[in-house]
């Protein structure tokens, strides 16, 4: 009851947050110009018009865990409101969940306004819509989900430029830690293990991108889907984790 | 006098203003200006092409665009339809070509249509089958499914490279998968069977058309139809005067001799809305539009680079990142 409650204030507290806005208003304008750019190419349209819809909602979602997850705690301790809950009966663990709860409806909503703006596009251009693009949105979420919870994990423990530089290096790390185990394999036995390490604790976001299957009518195996999905809450939960563990000690002053 | 130096002020300030709008209207527009100014100082496309020919390999690329590949594609792809755009392209520029559409599909290894398409400008447009079947060999590797790349190849081997046993076998290959068009097995045995045959050329020159839908490419195939068409008719004229020759120990004066003396039954229609002509002194039958004769009606005029004499490697490109 109490998270839910941080979560609602948190959700309409970030709507107030303009930086969402313009973020939101890029992403549509990005979709949008997929029907200029359509006029350029040659051969599948289609693939255009989703390529860079499905790209823009990516991008500009993963901005906004970034830009605005960062600020979800840092704000609080710098206007001093925080003293005003951890004064009150709740946990500082009921405090981040909330918070995260509350960017995760945010980014919800966003996510469900960019899809439709992306959905209005292929429909006024006749674009055949099957299941694979819902389930890659939905990954696309989960992503999101991962990302925030990183941006969350570093407002705990460092500033909101510094955080933004961690959640941003986490981002592109995770698009390449199948790398890492190349790499690996062609070291030493004390590299590779120390790389494998790596690669098993860092977020492996490759794993939610289903962009190219969309595209190319690929398929993907429902438990394969749902291992994906678990990957990423329990990614989300160990990452939830960590942070109340190190908020729990945290001293504001 | 406040009053005054209240209105005065507000004059200059007003002043103030408009000068600031002017200035930043002046700024504006000479930036315009140097913009137009330096386009007109560098080959925009010669520039836009050595861009392409600068691309890192795919396999660097690829992890750089951070899972958005396919968006990379598309952009490679977007760049490249500016630079084909031009009417003539130099040699080198469709090595860059070539560059590009390599890193292109091993960014996206299922674009399909980029093999197709790209295969159809390296071979037919740039007389490159060596980079073309290149291509589209990386293309059958990754959609083995697809049936118009092996089409293509079998094309390229068949027209280009004068090799209809090895065209047999891929268009055997393309007839073999899915969604492939019913008139691919008949083209497949008939390849086969008589190699270097007109009527076989004209078959599969007609079914390129089919799956040509780019007003420019039509063009090309049906003007290539005509040649073939002026080779198989000059064959055939050439045939009748030998017959005339051994009939009556003489050359025929005319073409019209032929048919006034019953070896044919009437004299074909050059395609390109000329007439054949014949040669009285040597017998030999030439076309009032095309002049030059191909060699075997597969091969083209110009000799293509993998025609030469070989010098190994024929590609080296990209020389500076490897």
């Amino acid at each position: 009851m109490k998270v839910l409650s941080i979560a609602l204030n948190t959700f309409r507290e970030n709507l107030r947050d303009k930086l969402l806005y313009n973020l939101l208003v890029f992403a549509l304008l990005m979709i949008g110009s997929s029907l200029l750019l359509m006029r350029l190419t040659l051969g599948e349209f289609h693939r255009l018009l989703l390529d860079v819809g499905l790209g823009s909602i990516n991008i500009f979602g993963v901005l906004i865990a970034i830009f605005v997850g960062i600020g979800l705690v840092n704000k609080e301790i710098e206007k001093k409101t925080i003293y005003t809950i951890v004064s009150k009966p709740v946990a500082r663990y009921q405090f981040l969940v909330g918070k995260y709860l509350g960017l995760t409806i945010t980014l919800f909503v966003n996510t469900l306004i960019m899809a439709g703006g992306l959905l209005l596009v292929l429909v006024a251009q006749e674009v055949p819509i099957d299941g694979m693009l819902f389930k890659a949105l939905g990954l696309i979420f989960i992503e999101f989900m991962v990302i925030t919870a990183v941006a969350l994990l570093c407002s705990t423990f460092t500033s909101a430029t510094l955080s933004a530089i961690f959640t941003l290096a986490a981002y592109v790390i995770g698009h390449l830690t199948a790398d890492l185990k190349t790499f690996g394999a062609k070291m030493g036995e004390g590299g590779q293990m120390l790389l494998n390490g790596l690669y098993y604790v860092l977020p492996n976001l490759e794993r939610f991108n289903l962009k190219g299957h969309v595209i190319h009518h690929l398929e993907v195996s429902g438990s394969d889907l749902l291992l994906i999905v678990a990957y990423g809450l329990i990614y989300v939960t160990f990452l939830l984790v960590s942070a109340s563990i190190i908020f729990q000690r945290r001293d504001f002053r | 006098m406040e009053v005054s130096l209240a209105s005065h002020h507000r004059i200059a300030s007003t002043v103030n203003q408009f000068l600031a709008y002017l200035g930043g209207g002046l700024l504006l527009v000479s930036l315009g200006w140097f913009q137009g100014e330096l386009d007109r100082q560098q080959d925009r496309t010669a520039v836009q092409i050595e861009g392409l020919g600068q691309l890192p390999k795919g396999e660097y690329l690829r992890p750089a665009l951070l899972g958005y590949h396919h968006l990379g594609a598309d952009i490679l792809w977007l760049k490249l339809l500016q630079v084909i755009g031009n009417k003539r392209n130099s040699a080198d520029e469709y090595e860059w070509m070539y560059h590009t559409l390599d890193v292109l599909t091993t960014l996206d290894p299922q674009y399909a249509y980029a093999y197709y398409a790209g295969g159809v400008i390296l071979g037919d447009l740039a007389n490159r089958p060596d980079l073309a079947n290149r291509l589209l060999e990386k293309g059958t590797e990754a959609n083995p499914t697809i049936w118009n790349i092996p089409f293509l190849l079998g094309y390229n081997h068949y027209f280009l490279l004068g090799d209809p046993e090895k065209g047999a076998k891929y268009i055997m290959r393309a007839a073999s998968l899915p969604d492939h068009p019913a008139y691919l097995p008949g083209l497949a045995t008939r390849m086969a069977a008589e190699a270097g045959n007109p009527e076989t050329a004209l078959a599969f020159l007609d079914a390129r058309l089919r799956e040509t839908q780019d007003p420019e490419m039509r063009e090309f195939f049906v003007n290539r139809m005509k040649e073939v068409m002026i080779e198989r008719d000059i064959h055939m004229l050439e045939r009748a005067v030998t017959a005339y020759q051994t009939a009556h120990r003489s050359l025929p004066a005319t073409l019209q001799a032929l048919v006034a003396e019953g070896v044919l039954s009437g004299l074909p229609l050059e395609p390109f809305g000329g007439e054949y002509r014949l040669d009285a002194m040597t017998g030999s039958v030439s076309s009032s539009t095309h002049s030059e004769r191909l060699r075997t009606f597969y091969k083209r005029k110009q000799a293509s680079v993998a025609l030469l004499p070989k010098i190994e490697p024929a590609y080296v490109f990209p020389r500076t990142w490897e």
